[in-house]
């Protein structure tokens, strides 16, 4: 009934076994304990569950875990060498944190953008994020705080 | 909300999933991306006794150029599409629709093939495929066959698809007009992420002489059980000079219109949707003309 | 240079890191040993019989260790306001969505393969889903004892309404319709709760009302309240809507029956279904003018949805009739609200609470007056604005009042008399105003105010205790800062203490604009009861007496010699020495100077202070499909001054974003047997980020007498002004009026049409 899968997490590889029917996110936040990730809709609709998974952010609620199967798992935890991101300190510092629920996800977003395109333009900021949902904030301050990253990547 | 239990198969090759499929019959499905798949298993639409996984079969997600046409993997990804050079030059109506699929992270993971066999009605990869006169391959364990996307579709959530069969991958002839230019449009209810309510492909090209539309295509999603070509409205526009298709699009619009039959929803009504073939069809093809023949619009 | 170190200053959340690198445990994060997952089992049905419940196989399924049904539960009749309330349906459901049964089970697969197999019958019952149709002589009722579906009628009236606008210039007349919508906050509702040998029980969640929470669920569960424990961890947003909910009490209940603990976080259609959304209003009004645009007399009616029972709907109602009564000077008013129960979700508080329906209704009308006269929309407000020290007709005691500010700084930013003047095709701007409450003495239940507790050890760190509740907006900070600039110590050695009723003060919650003000005074009044204590040891070691000593960036010193100092650490651990490990534990209590309206006439001063506001939206409109698009947007809210800028920025932000979601796409629609047919974010759409245009807020910053270094609210009135801004803006655009929310593209297309067919 389970099913053998190897997966590495922020780094660490982890050699399980998993019933099939687990998603990507289940076994984060319950299998791994990295409760970082959150869960807000279970339906791929509000980004909250945002990881990297080989680099492109997805939904880890409509990923099963078994199709993570040899691939490589960035989570918020994971996210920083030993410090915070500056992503993480620009969402802090500019307001962009309000209850907080949708940050791990809306910086795991803004972190492939700014990898693959270090210098976006407030509408590929705005496009990269459109589907991780924030109810709190009115967005204004979680664009400036993607977009102060990207101008001190230009420093 | 949770996914019920499964039993899990994975595939390396076609030829091994298509093995399995033959053995399942109606009691597996197949997961390609999983985006719809699992969306539909949590709320219960469909609960599957077995699940193929695709995604290991490696290189079926290729988009490869060749002389004569293009040819896409089924599992090759929206993102991957959306923004792939050739993709953007020889299909640009595709690269628009499948970039406007969902959100981000549901195009990283989302593709082509299951968008396809998963046949909304208004699933956005279609209408552009439709307009382009794409042909889709069709394997099972015996043989493969190509067929035109315009016969794939027989209903909404259904294709010509048997359960032993697998769609392979995706043609988009190339043409041979020196000059061309297509469009996509699509009706949300807030300005991303989200099902196309209408979507409308312009796609047309310039004759010979330069001074006339050829090969008009006019697709829309989310206006009937399937994606559908709009005929009349194509000829209404065919043969004609820049000022003389220019006159003719209300027309043509209002053809298309015709040849919807759509419903009323949770989304939008019938008649909106109507409303909204009327004036992306003109806008569409506004965009079109004025590409192709040069003007400033 | 401002006369403040901490206060009045941006500074991040004090626990933003920790949300932002994934550290904090909010809610659904929560795992506790040997602990099940819950799941509800909820009614296909709008209005029905229960027959039978058969649950034995759910319970031999396994891995499920508790089912319950009614009878498991202690069956006492309870509600926050009205006694209509069970744990779990009583031989009846009473909405689509009402709760019938739940598990609890060892893991969430599990919990949901067993709501599966409990089996009910049903027999379906008419059903009512509109207010107005409930009324009716004829329609079924959704509690027997209650007549005509009547929840609550309120009345109010000051002046002589009938004779004003018989001598009115011209009157405004009409009816609107604001619609049902879901407050949205990203983390679904629910709890984790566990109950100990002796039968005491904790409860974690996330609450706006700790403890008036506590007293109504220890009422529903037959315990004393000593038996209750609320603990509120960090919570992904309220926005009003986290109150009492059947869930939590559901979760208790599981816990009870399992002998483990039990976690049951909604899914997100559970929380669509099952939560507490807002009351929708059917608003008839009728407001004169004189000639040169004085406002004469209002006269109001509105039929508000209840839902199946009553959360906080009739107060909501109440709060549509005459809040807004204090915004302008009206010579007569006169309202009437009734609250109707439907066979519908059970309706409640959402950022505006009643304000932000009548707002944009009063706004409206104003106009459309403002246009009937000729007058400029901006020059209508000033002019019957209600100024500071002003008492309104309902005996508001109006002290610092930023709303001429608002206009003014708005009107000038958005650069309003040009752009009115300049009419463009399809383009428009429009202005809306707003007043609101920091605190509602009517809502609150036995008493108004706020407390804190600061404590300080001997490693010389500060502890805030507080009895409100930081949803996320940053209250935690706002007290922090608070507490520093009265203590005189750096922001960082502050901790803020989750509310745990166990050792927080007797917070009321966060509701009505009021935790800057009430706890935020509360905490204050707790640092300077440390403070003196502290000071009293700082005059002994600097050998002055205490009054001389003051303290600033960590250090105490004489006012006469600065250069005498001691460290605010070595204080406290002389402190700490002196009093034999004691530490330094400063209480504090805010009392307001406000009063219980009178029963009848409603008369008095419900709060201590009034932000007011003015908000400038503009739009553009595809007159081909219909959309709507917010292309700017000015907010100018007086908020007293401001503690923390940043924060109110983003609260003012967040309003809007949540106003512009309201007015142009979010909806909960039914069926016509009442079902909810869009409950997940597919087809109940919220802005995404693309949809939100740049929010430009002003802040008006008059220090009010009664405020926190002189600061009042903002939550609600950030929302208030929104919806009549933009469809004002319409107006402008398209000489159409929305009278009905939201004004979605096609319903636009269609006004647009039928305009075409009129000039035709």
């Amino acid at each position: 009934m389970k099913i053998p899968l190897t997966i590495t997490v922020n780094g660490e590889r982890y050699d399980l076994e998993i019933k099939p029917n687990r998603t990507l996110l289940d076994l984060l936040r319950e299998d791994l304990g990295l409760t970082g990730t959150k869960k807000g809709c279970g339906l791929g609709e509000c980004g909250s569950c945002t990881v990297l998974l080989d680099g492109e952010p997805v939904k880890s609620c409509l990923i099963l875990a078994l199709q993570a199967n040899g691939k490589e798992v960035l989570t918020i935890e994971g996210l920083g060498k030993g410090k915070p991101d500056p992503l993480q300190i620009a969402f802090v510092e500019k307001g962009a944190v309000q209850c907080g629920f949708c940050t791990p996800g809306m910086i795991m977003t803004a972190k492939a953008l700014l990898n693959k395109n270090p210098q976006p333009n407030d509408l590929e900021i705005k496009e990269a994020i459109a589907g991780n949902l924030c109810r709190c904030t009115g967005y204004n301050k979680i664009v400036e705080a993607i977009k102060s990253c990207a101008a001190s990547t230009k420093r | 909300m949770r996914i019920r239990p499964f039993e899990y198969h994975t595939a390396e090759t076609i030829k091994e999933a298509l093995t399995i499929l033959e053995k399942y019959g109606t009691e597996i499905k197949v997961i390609a991306g999983g985006t719809d798949l699992l969306l539909a298993m949590k709320q219960k639409k469909i609960l599957p006794h077995h699940l193929l996984n695709l995604l290991e079969i490696n290189d079926l997600d290729y988009i490869n150029d060749e002389p004569s046409e293009i040819r896409i993997g089924a599992l090759a990804k929206h993102s991957y599409i959306a923004s792939h050079p050739i993709i953007r030059n020889e299909a640009t109506v595709l690269a628009e629709a499948t970039g406007m699929i969902g959100s981000w992270q549901i195009r990283n993971v989302a593709t082509i093939g299951g968008n396809l066999c998963n046949a909304s009605p208004a699933a956005d990869s279609a209408p552009p495929l439709l307009a382009l006169n794409a042909k889709i391959v069709i394997a099972d364990s015996k043989n493969e066959k190509n067929l035109p996307i315009s016969s794939f579709f027989t209903g909404p959530g259904t294709t010509l698809l048997e359960p032993d069969q697998l769609l392979k991958e995706i043609i988009i002839p190339k043409t041979k007009s020196r000059r061309k230019a297509n469009a996509y449009l699509k009706l949300t209810r807030r300005r991303g992420v989200d099902l196309a309510l209408v979507g409308v492909a312009f796609h047309g090209e310039l004759d010979e002489s330069g001074e006339k539309l050829k090969n008009v295509a006019i697709a829309m999603g989310g206006v009937a059980p399937t994606p559908i070509r709009a005929l009349e409205a194509e000829a209404e526009l065919t043969d004609l000079s820049y000022e003389k298709a220019i006159k003719k699009i209300p027309i043509a619009a209002k053809a298309a219109v015709a040849a919807t039959q759509p419903i009323t929803d949770i989304r939008a009504t019938a008649e909106y949707r109507k409303d909204i073939v009327d004036v992306y069809v003109r806008r569409t093809a506004t965009k079109v003309l004025n590409i192709l023949f040069n003007k400033d619009g | 240079m401002s006369e403040f170190d901490i206060v009045n200053k941006s500074y991040p959340q004090i626990d933003g890191l920790n949300k932002a690198t994934g550290k904090t445990e909010f809610v659904s994060d929560l795992v506790l040993p040997n602990m099940l997952y819950g799941r509800v089992l909820r009614s296909p049905y709008a209005h029905a019989r229960i027959d039978h419940i058969d649950i034995s196989k759910a319970k031999s399924l396994r891995g499920v260790k508790a089912v319950i049904t009614y009878d498991d539960t202690p069956r006492i009749k309870f509600g926050p306001r009205s006694e209509d309330w069970t744990i779990l349906a009583d031989g009846k459901v009473r909405f689509y969505g009402d709760e019938v049964a739940a598990v609890a089970a060892v893991d969430e697969d599990i919990a949901e393969e067993a709501l599966d197999l409990i089996k009910v019958e049903y027999t379906e019952l008419p059903a009512v889903f509109d207010p107005v149709e409930a009324m009716k002589p004829d329609a079924p009722l959704v509690h027997e004892n209650k007549e005509n579906n009547l929840a609550a009628e309120f009345k109010i009236e000051a002046g002589d309404v009938d004779q004003d606008l018989k001598n009115s210039y011209f009157v405004y007349k009409d009816r609107f319709y604001t619609n049902q919508v879901y407050q949205a906050y990203l983390e679904p509702m629910g709890a984790l709760a566990s109950v100990d040998l002796s039968g005491r029980i904790t409860l974690w969640t996330g609450t706006q009302i700790p403890n008036m929470m506590r007293i109504t669920y220890a009422k529903a569960l037959g315990i004393s309240l000593d038996k209750l424990r609320v603990i509120v961890p960090d919570y992904g947003g309220g926005f009003g809507a986290k109150m009492e909910n059947n869930v939590h009490l559901i979760t208790i209940v599981l816990a009870q029956k399992a002998g483990q603990p039990v976690k049951l976080i909604n899914t997100r259609f559970d929380d669509f279904v099952g939560g507490n959304p807002r009351v929708a209003m059917y608003i008839d009004i009728k407001l004169g003018v004189t000639k040169d645009g004085f406002i004469t007399g209002k006269d109001v009616h509105i039929v508000g949805t209840n839902g199946a029972r009553t959360v906080y709907a009739p107060v909501i109602v109440a709060t549509a009739c005459y809040r807004p009564d204090s915004l302008y000077r009206f010579k007569s008013v006169r309202a009437i609200g009734h609250t109707v129960y439907t066979n519908t979700v059970p309706t409640s508080c959402f950022r505006g609470f009643g304000n932000s329906q009548m707002t944009f209704v009063l706004e409206s009308a104003l106009d459309m007056i403002a246009e009937e006269l000729n007058i400029d929309p901006a020059e209508l407000r000033l002019k019957n604005g209600i100024g500071e020290n002003e008492v309104s007709i309902h005996g508001w005691k109006i002290t610092s009042n930023g709303l001429k500010d608002c206009v003014l700084l708005a009107t000038k930013k958005a650069n309003w008399n040009q752009k009115r003047k300049k009419r463009k095709f399809f383009r428009g701007i429009g202005l809306a105003c707003c007043n609101h409450v920091s605190g509602n003495r009517a809502f609150a239940r036995e008493f108004d105010g706020g407390a804190g507790i600061v404590r300080i050890g001997r490693d010389g760190n500060v502890t805030v205790y507080y009895g409100e509740s930081d949803m996320g907006q940053g209250q935690k900070t706002v007290f922090a800062q608070i507490v520093a600039e009265r203590l005189g110590v750096p922001l960082d050695i502050i901790t803020v203490e989750q509310v745990d009723t166990d050792i927080s003060p007797f917070g009321m919650g966060s509701f009505a604009t009021r935790g800057t003000l009430m706890g935020g005074n509360g905490v204050l009044k707790a640092a300077e009861d440390a403070f003196k204590q502290l000071a009293a040891v700082a005059a002994d070691m600097l050998q002055a007496p205490p009054d001389e000593v003051e303290c600033k960036k960590g250090k105490f010193f004489l006012k006469s010699s600065p250069q005498k100092s001691v460290s605010f650490k070595e204080v406290a651990e002389m402190a700490t020495f002196k009093r034999a490990g004691a530490p330094v534990v400063g209480v504090g209590f805010y009392k307001p100077p406000t009063e219980l309206p009178d029963p009848k006439t409603k008369y008095g001063n419900i709060s201590p202070a009034y932000p007011f506001g003015c908000h400038i939206a503009e739009v553009e409109v595809d007159p081909d499909t219909g959309q709507i698009t917010v292309t700017d947007y000015v907010a100018a809210n007086d908020i007293g001054r401001a503690i923390n800028p940043m924060a109110v920025e983003g609260q003012i932000q967040g309003g809007v974003a949540q106003g512009l979601g309201w007015t142009l796409m979010e909806n909960m629609a039914l069926d016509d047997k009442g079902k909810l047919i869009n409950p997940d974010f597919l087809d109940y759409v919220i802005p995404c980020v693309m949809d939100v245009p740049e929010i430009k807020p002003i802040l008006v910053e008059p220090v009010d007498p009664e405020g926190p270094y002189g600061a009042k609210g903002i939550g609600e009135p950030a929302l208030n002004p929104v919806m009549a801004a933009i469809t004002n803006a319409i107006y402008n655009a398209t000489g159409i009026r929305i009278k009905e929310l939201p004004i979605t593209a096609e319903k636009m297309l269609k006004k647009l049409k039928e305009m075409k067919n009129k000039i035709k």
